[in-house]
């Protein structure tokens, strides 16, 4: 892989900074305890989840197989945590290479998670000592502008929260897997959803940032990653970097974090909703659509906006020699329609009636049964 | 242009090192080959000579796969080399397309479509003359219907560069503003 080295902060921004920070401001104008804002996007397939916690974005999605069980806990299901830092999300992380960041925020993960017993791991048993279920948490960071570990986890609890494996039945010996469309998907069972919030400590716990921004990161001293569930109690606590923290500081600010973590909670729960009201509707929430109108307003208009208005050429293919059942029919002003996401279809639109598409027989009665019912 | 790892190092031109992320595990074989199908396409498009003992790295995450994920991966790779900035030959547009069972063509057909259907094309187009620099097809068909097919996604290929078209000079004039 190509070496991109991670960009140093000058230190004349390193000092402008802590100058900010002296007079209790922050660069981009948020007070010390304030967080980014969060969005909250679910995708098209069962727990796939897209969180973007200011200009920080990571997407997650669970993935399940059967598996044997660990031998010590025959009866409880396994629940992995893989945080990937590809290119992406900045040039100097490298692909399929653990490094000392990432091997860090997937232990403050799986603590926050795995360790704190959040999945009921027992529900995931298919048979003791034999099948259980694995659930794969991947989170891949699309972009990172500070603090990943706050944008990972809430992205990874919340689509677990929004998984739902196949649901499974046994006569005995064999073990039947049935499809989605088979039988009802069966969702995750959460005892509690735990999430981190961090810190970025300056001045030996004088000035601590919530949510720091990349920047704020590179000239800290510390990190303080809290991890916390909505009933306030303590899941992760870890503390990176060296500088000294008093005892009342880490209490101070976990009292803080509890507020923060049950608001953020509400909020993804609230986002869950929303999905299961939007596909209770038939609306599948379109992960494209919305996602994109985020990052870059309009494109996606645009691009309807074009394929509106984007004509086909005037008969440039030949007259395929009637092998299949398509007629293509010499018509310069078919205009496609958007149908849906990425989809369109050739609508035709003579100018007169000779000019409009040839239909067959089959076809016509498609429509008739299609109009009529 | 990046520097570039010594075992990949070509004297007279650039590297291009792609990376495809699925969503869900790990890479593996399938990856790899949409990851081949990118590059030889992208290596046509970008002008390697320009940049000798480099690399230029594309990474392509997978957000949701509902089909043409090769075409789509092919066309966000050139709409983010367009903004990068590195000089290239022309632009690539994919378009994918199927054949169903009664022998009729779907342009970027949705679920159900594709499906039903019998054989599935990808074409990658330059943006100058519109020859075919790439095509990926899979399930059997006559050579006719390749043709056919050809043909529609030749039509369709100019709505994608209209679309480079416009976003990019919608983020120019946002830039400016």
């Amino acid at each position: 892989m190509a070496k991109v080295r991670e960009s140093p902060v000058a230190t004349c921004e390193k000092n402008f900074l802590l100058k900010a920070l002296s007079n209790y401001t922050r660069l981009d104008g948020r007070a010390f305890d304030e967080f980014r804002n969060i969005k909250i996007q679910f995708g098209k397939d069962w727990g796939c989840c897209y969180v973007a916690l200011g200009q920080t974005c990571a997407l997650a999605q669970v993935s399940s197989e059967i598996q044997q069980p660990n031998s010590a806990r025959p009866s409880e299901g396994i629940i992995n945590i893989n945080v990937e830092l590809n290119p992406m999300a900045a040039a100097h992380f490298e692909p399929g290479r653990q490094t000392d960041m990432s091997v860090q925020i997937n232990r403050i993960l799986e603590k926050c998670i795995k360790d704190s017993k959040a999945v009921d791991l027992e529900s995931l048993c298919i048979k003791v000592n034999e099948k259980v279920w694995l659930f794969r948490v991947d989170v891949n960071i699309l972009s990172h502008e500070g603090n990943i570990v706050d944008c990972a986890s809430i992205a990874a609890i919340a689509a677990l929260a929004h998984y739902r494996r196949p649901d499974v039945t046994s006569d005995g010996e064999e073990i039947i897997v049935h499809t989605y469309s088979q039988r009802d998907p069966v969702p995750t069972v959460l005892h509690h959803h735990p999430i981190c919030v961090s810190y970025a400590v300056f001045n030996e716990g004088e000035v601590l940032l919530a949510d720091p921004t990349l920047l704020e990161e590179n000239v800290a001293e510390a990190h303080l990653n809290i991890g916390l569930n909505a009933y306030k109690e303590l899941c992760t606590l870890h503390l990176g970097g060296s500088t000294t923290l008093n005892q009342h500081c880490v209490i101070q600010y976990t009292e803080k974090a509890a507020k923060r973590a049950a608001e953020v909670i509400d909020f993804i729960k609230k986002s869950l909703e929303e999905d299961t009201v939007k596909r209770d509707q038939d609306e599948v929430a379109d992960f494209s659509s919305t996602l994109f109108s985020e990052i870059q307003e309009d494109t996606v208009n645009a691009l309807i906006g074009t394929l509106n208005t984007w004509t086909t050429q005037e008969n440039k293919w030949k007259k395929p020699k009637q092998l299949s059942n398509i007629e293509i029919v010499e018509n310069d002003n078919s205009v496609i329609e958007v149908v849906g996401e990425k989809a369109a279809a050739l609508v035709p639109r003579g100018k007169d009636e000779s000019d409009v598409w040839i239909c067959i027989d089959e076809d016509v009665d498609d429509d008739c049964i299609l109009i009529e019912s | 242009p990046v520097e570039v790892k010594m075992q990949n190092i070509l004297t007279d031109r650039t590297s291009v090192e792609v990376n495809f992320r699925p969503k869900a595990g790990l890479p593996n074989i399938s990856d790899r080959l949409q990851e081949q199908i990118v590059k030889n396409s992208i290596e046509t498009a970008i002008l390697c000579e320009l940049y000798p003992r480099s690399s230029v790295v594309i990474t392509i995450q997978e957000m949701q796969n509902y089909g043409g994920l090769i075409a789509c991966a092919i066309n966000a790779t050139c709409a983010a080399l367009l903004n990068s900035g590195i000089d290239m030959r022309f632009l690539l547009a994919a378009v994918n397309c199927t054949v169903d069972k009664d022998n009729e063509l779907h342009l970027d057909p949705d679920q159900i479509e594709r499906d039903h259907a019998k054989a599935a094309f990808t074409f990658v187009f330059d943006s100058l003359d519109k020859k075919v620099v790439s095509s990926q097809t899979t399930g059997s068909f006559t050579l006719q219907q390749f043709q056919v097919a050809l043909d529609l996604c030749k039509a369709a290929c100019d709505c994608i560069f209209d679309f480079y078209k416009t976003i990019t000079s919608k983020q120019i004039s946002k830039h400016v503003v």
